[in-house]
C-alpha cells in the first residue's frame, strides 16, 4: 500500500493535483449540502467540510477516477460528521448516528431531485415580494445577526423566525409547484 | 409544534431540547418527514452557500454531469407520470397524509382503447371531466353502479356518479338497481334510468334512444316527459338507431376473453421456448398442474428441468394470474411463501418477474430473499417508497456479519405508486460480479444502474435455501421482521448471466397482459 502511495507521488502526480483541486472545487456546494443536511448548523457544517477536504487529500490516491467522485466524497465526509459528533460536540441538539445514517441514505437517493430543485429555487426567488427579498438577502446575503435583523425589520424574535420560516415555506411551495408544473409539459 | 416549524426551528438554531427529540424521533420512524426534512435543509443550505436572488442559473458541468443528467430526466419522467395521476385523479393537487380522491367512475375494461387523453388506461379512476375515445371500446363504472360502454369516436363528461352526458358518439347504458335514477344528458334531451338497459346515438344536435330493457324517461326540451319502454325508440321513426349497431355490454366481455385468451396462448408459445434458455438457473411458471393433490409445488420448468430446484408455496393460495387459466400465486399473510434452494456459484445473474402490488405496506416487500443475509447472497425487495432494492454483501475479512458498512444497496428510481399498485408490472435486476453494475428494470425500461462503491471484482454470488414473497425461517423462539410481499407472482425466472436490456424488453413485450 505505501508502494503504491509513494508511486503515487511522483512527477506523474502533477495532473493528479490538478483534478483533485478541480474536483473539490466543482464540489464544494454539494458537499457543503450534504454535510448541512446532517448537521444542520453552518458553522458546525464549514469545519466538517474543511475537514472532509483534508481527508479527500490524504486518501486521493485511492480515487478511482472512472467512479462518480461525489459518492465517494459522501463516504469521508460522513466519517468527519461523525468524528465531529464524537468530538465532544455530543449535545443533545446533534441527530444520533442511525438517524444521520437514514438522512444519509435517503438524501443520496434523493439527489437527482434535489438537484433539479435547486434549479428552480432561483426562479422562485426571483418571485418573492419585495419585503420577502429584503428577509432573505437580510438573512442569508448579509448574514445579518438576530439582534440586527430584529431592528431593521422592527420584529420580535418570534415573529422574526416565524417570517423567515414562512419565506421558505412559500420558496419550498414554489418550487414543488414548478416542479409539477415542469413535470406536466 | 407542528412538524414544518419543527424542522425549521432546527434549521434557525431556535430548537429546545425537547423539541429536538420529538423530531429526530420523527425523522426516525417516517421517511416522508425525512424527505421534507431533506427538501428544506437542502434549500437552506443552498441559500447559506448563494444567496443571490437571481434567475435561472444552472449548475457548471462536473464530472458527474452526465449522471445526474440522466438520473435527473428519469426523475422528471416519473415525477410526470405521477403529476398526472394526481391531476387526473385528485386534481388540485392536494397531497394530504390520508390520500384523497375525487374520483366518480373507473375505467374498467377496455378493448384497443386509445383515449384523447393520452394518460387514461384500464384500471383508472376518473374524476369529473370530459373523457373522449378516439377508437375502440371503453367500459365506465360509475360509483353508483351504472356501467357505461362507449365505442368508437365517442366523447362524454363525466358529471358525477350519478350523472353524465354524451357530447357525441355511441353509448350504451346499463343501470342496475341500486343505480336507479342515473342521469344521462344529451343534446336537448335528458334520459332517467329506471334500471335498465338502453342505447343512446348522438350526432351532432340529433340524439337517438333505444331502449333493450326495462323503462327510461326522457325529458325532452318544451315537451312532457315521456316513459319509453322495452323495444322502443326515440325519435319513433327512428333513423339513428337500429338495435344491431350497439354492442351489448355482455358482448364486450367476449370480445375481451378471446382477446386474453390470446395473448395467454402468445405467452405459452414464447414461455416455451424461454424454458430452453441456458442461461436459466430456474424458472417458475407458477402452471397450477392437475395431478399435483397437494397443489403446494411451484415446478420449475429451466432448461435442465431440475426437479430439486421445484418451489413450495407455503401459505400463498392459487389465483388468477396476468389472463385466465394462467396460474399465479398470492401472498397476504405473514406466512405466506414459496420455498426453495438453488444451489451453485454464480458470476452474474438476472432475476426477473411478473408481480401484482396491491400494496407497499411494509418497510421492505420481499421479492427473492435468500435465509439470512450472508456474503454473496442476493436480496431483492421493494423497498417502503416503492422503489426496487437489490442488495449483496460480503462480510469484512475476520467477520462473519454484513454490516451497514459492507452491505451493497442499490435502490432504482420508484416504481410503486397509486398509478401501478393493482396492475401486473415486470421486474427485473441484473448483477455480474467482474464490473458489479446492477441494473433494474420495470416494464422493460431501466430505472436504475449502479455500481456500489464497496463493490470488488470477483466475488462470487450464492442463492442456497431462498426464497419467493417472504423472507427466512425463523430460528426458534424468536421473533421476525414481516416482510411479506402484499401482491401475487405469476413468472419468475433465475439467469445465471446478465440479460440485455433488449431482451428484458422483448420479455416485458411478450408478457405484458394487454
Amino acid at each position: 500500500m505505501g508502494m503504491l502511495m509513494s508511486t503515487r507521488m511522483s512527477p506523474e502526480s502533477a495532473p493528479r493535483t490538478e483534478q483533485l483541486v478541480l474536483l473539490l472545487s466543482q464540489n464544494q456546494q454539494p458537499l457543503f449540502r450534504y454535510i448541512f443536511s446532517l448537521v444542520a448548523c453552518e458553522a458546525d457544517a464549514r469545519d466538517i467540510l474543511q475537514e472532509t477536504s483534508l481527508a479527500l487529500c490524504r486518501k486521493f490516491a485511492d480515487y478511482d477516477g472512472s467512479r462518480p467522485f461525489l459518492p465517494w466524497a459522501y463516504r469521508f465526509a460522513y466519517l468527519q460528521v461523525q468524528k465531529h459528533r464524537d468530538k465532544g460536540a455530543r449535545s443533545l441538539l446533534v441527530f444520533g448516528e442511525d438517524v444521520m445514517d437514514l438522512l444519509s441514505r435517503d438524501r443520496e437517493r434523493m439527489e437527482p431531485e434535489l438537484d433539479v430543485r435547486l434549479q428552480f429555487l432561483d426562479l422562485c426567488l426571483g418571485k418573492l415580494t419585495p419585503q420577502d427579498k429584503e428577509l432573505v438577502t437580510s438573512r442569508y446575503g448579509l448574514r445579518e445577526g438576530v439582534d440586527a435583523m430584529m431592528q431593521r425589520f422592527a420584529m420580535s424574535r418570534r415573529t422574526l423566525f416565524r417570517n423567515l420560516e414562512l419565506v421558505r415555506e412559500r420558496l419550498h411551495d414554489c418550487v414543488t409547484r414548478q416542479l409539477r408544473s415542469e413535470g406536466l409539459s | 409544534m407542528n412538524l414544518t416549524t419543527l424542522i425549521h426551528a432546527k434549521l434557525d438554531g431556535e430548537i429546545t431540547a425537547e423539541q429536538h427529540a420529538q423530531l429526530e424521533a420523527l425523522l426516525r420512524d417516517d421517511w416522508q418527514v425525512r424527505r421534507l426534512y431533506l427538501e428544506l435543509a437542502d434549500q437552506h443550505a443552498r441559500l447559506l452557500e448563494d444567496p443571490a436572488v437571481n434567475t435561472g442559473r444552472f449548475k457548471p458541468p462536473s464530472v458527474i454531469a452526465r449522471e445526474v443528467h440522466w438520473r435527473m430526466w428519469t426523475f422528471v419522467a416519473t415525477a410526470a407520470a405521477i403529476v398526472l395521476l394526481v391531476f387526473l385523479v385528485w386534481p388540485g393537487a392536494v397531497v394530504d397524509k390520508e390520500p384523497k380522491s375525487n374520483g366518480v367512475a373507473m375505467v374498467s375494461q377496455t378493448l384497443d382503447a386509445e383515449f384523447a387523453q393520452a394518460a387514461v388506461r384500464g384500471g383508472d379512476t376518473i374524476a369529473p371531466g370530459s373523457l373522449a375515445l378516439k377508437k375502440g371500446l371503453a367500459q365506465i363504472e360509475f360509483f353508483s353502479g351504472a356501467t357505461v360502454l362507449i365505442e368508437g369516436v365517442t366523447e362524454i363528461e363525466i358529471i358525477s356518479s350519478w350523472e353524465a352526458r354524451c357530447v357525441s358518439g355511441r353509448v350504451r347504458v346499463h343501470v342496475p338497481p341500486a343505480a336507479r335514477g342515473f342521469l344521462m344528458h344529451a343534446p336537448d334531451l335528458k334520459l332517467e334510468d329506471l334500471g335498465t338497459e338502453f342505447a343512446l346515438n348522438v350526432t351532432g344536435q340529433h340524439s337517438a334512444v333505444h331502449v333493450f330493457d326495462g323503462e327510461v324517461i326522457a325529458h325532452e326540451k318544451g315537451k312532457e316527459p315521456a316513459k319509453l319502454k322495452v323495444g322502443m325508440s326515440m325519435p319513433s321513426k327512428t333513423t339513428g338507431v337500429s338495435t344491431g349497431e350497439f354492442l351489448p355490454i355482455s358482448e364486450l366481455q367476449g370480445l375481451i376473453r378471446q382477446r386474453e385468451q390470446r395473448r395467454f396462448q402468445q405467452w405459452q408459445a414464447r414461455s416455451e421456448e424461454v424454458s430452453k434458455d441456458p442461461r436459466l438457473a430456474a424458472y417458475y411458471t407458477f402452471e397450477h398442474s392437475a395431478d399435483d393433490r397437494w397443489e403446494r409445488l411451484v415446478g420449475n420448468f429451466g432448461s435442465f428441468e431440475r426437479k430439486e430446484r421445484a418451489g413450495g408455496a407455503v401459505g400463498a393460495q392459487w389465483t388468477q394470474g396476468r389472463w385466465p387459466g394462467k396460474g399465479a400465486l398470492e401472498f397476504k399473510r405473514p406466512g405466506d411463501r414459496v420455498r426453495m434452494n438453488v444451489d451453485g456459484t454464480y458470476a452474474a445473474l438476472t432475476l426477473a418477474c411478473w408481480v401484482k402490488v396491491d400494496s407497499v405496506d411494509k418497510k421492505y416487500n420481499s421479492l427473492l430473499l435468500t435465509d439470512g443475509y450472508e456474503s454473496g447472497e442476493p436480496h431483492w425487495q421493494i423497498y417502503e417508497d416503492g422503489s426496487l432494492m437489490f442488495s449483496i454483501g460480503y462480510a469484512a475479512a475476520g467477520q462473519r456479519r454484513i454490516t451497514s458498512k459492507t452491505n451493497q444497496i442499490h435502490y432504482s428510481t420508484p416504481v410503486f405508486t397509486a398509478d401501478s399498485l393493482g396492475r401486473w408490472h415486470h421486474l427485473a435486476v441484473t448483477y455480474e460480479n467482474a464490473s458489479g453494475t446492477v441494473v433494474q428494470y420495470f416494464d422493460g425500461r431501466e430505472v436504475g444502474r449502479e455500481v456500489s462503491v464497496l463493490h470488488e471484482p470477483g466475488r462470487p454470488i450464492v442463492f442456497g435455501p431462498c426464497e419467493l414473497g417472504n423472507w427466512g425461517l425463523p430460528t426458534q423462539g424468536h421473533q421476525f421482521p414481516i416482510r411479506t410481499l402484499n401482491g401475487a407472482i405469476d413468472e419468475f425466472a433465475i439467469y445465471e448471466a446478465v440479460v440485455s436490456a433488449a431482451e428484458i424488453r422483448e420479455i416485458f413485450e411478450g408478457g405484458k397482459p394487454k
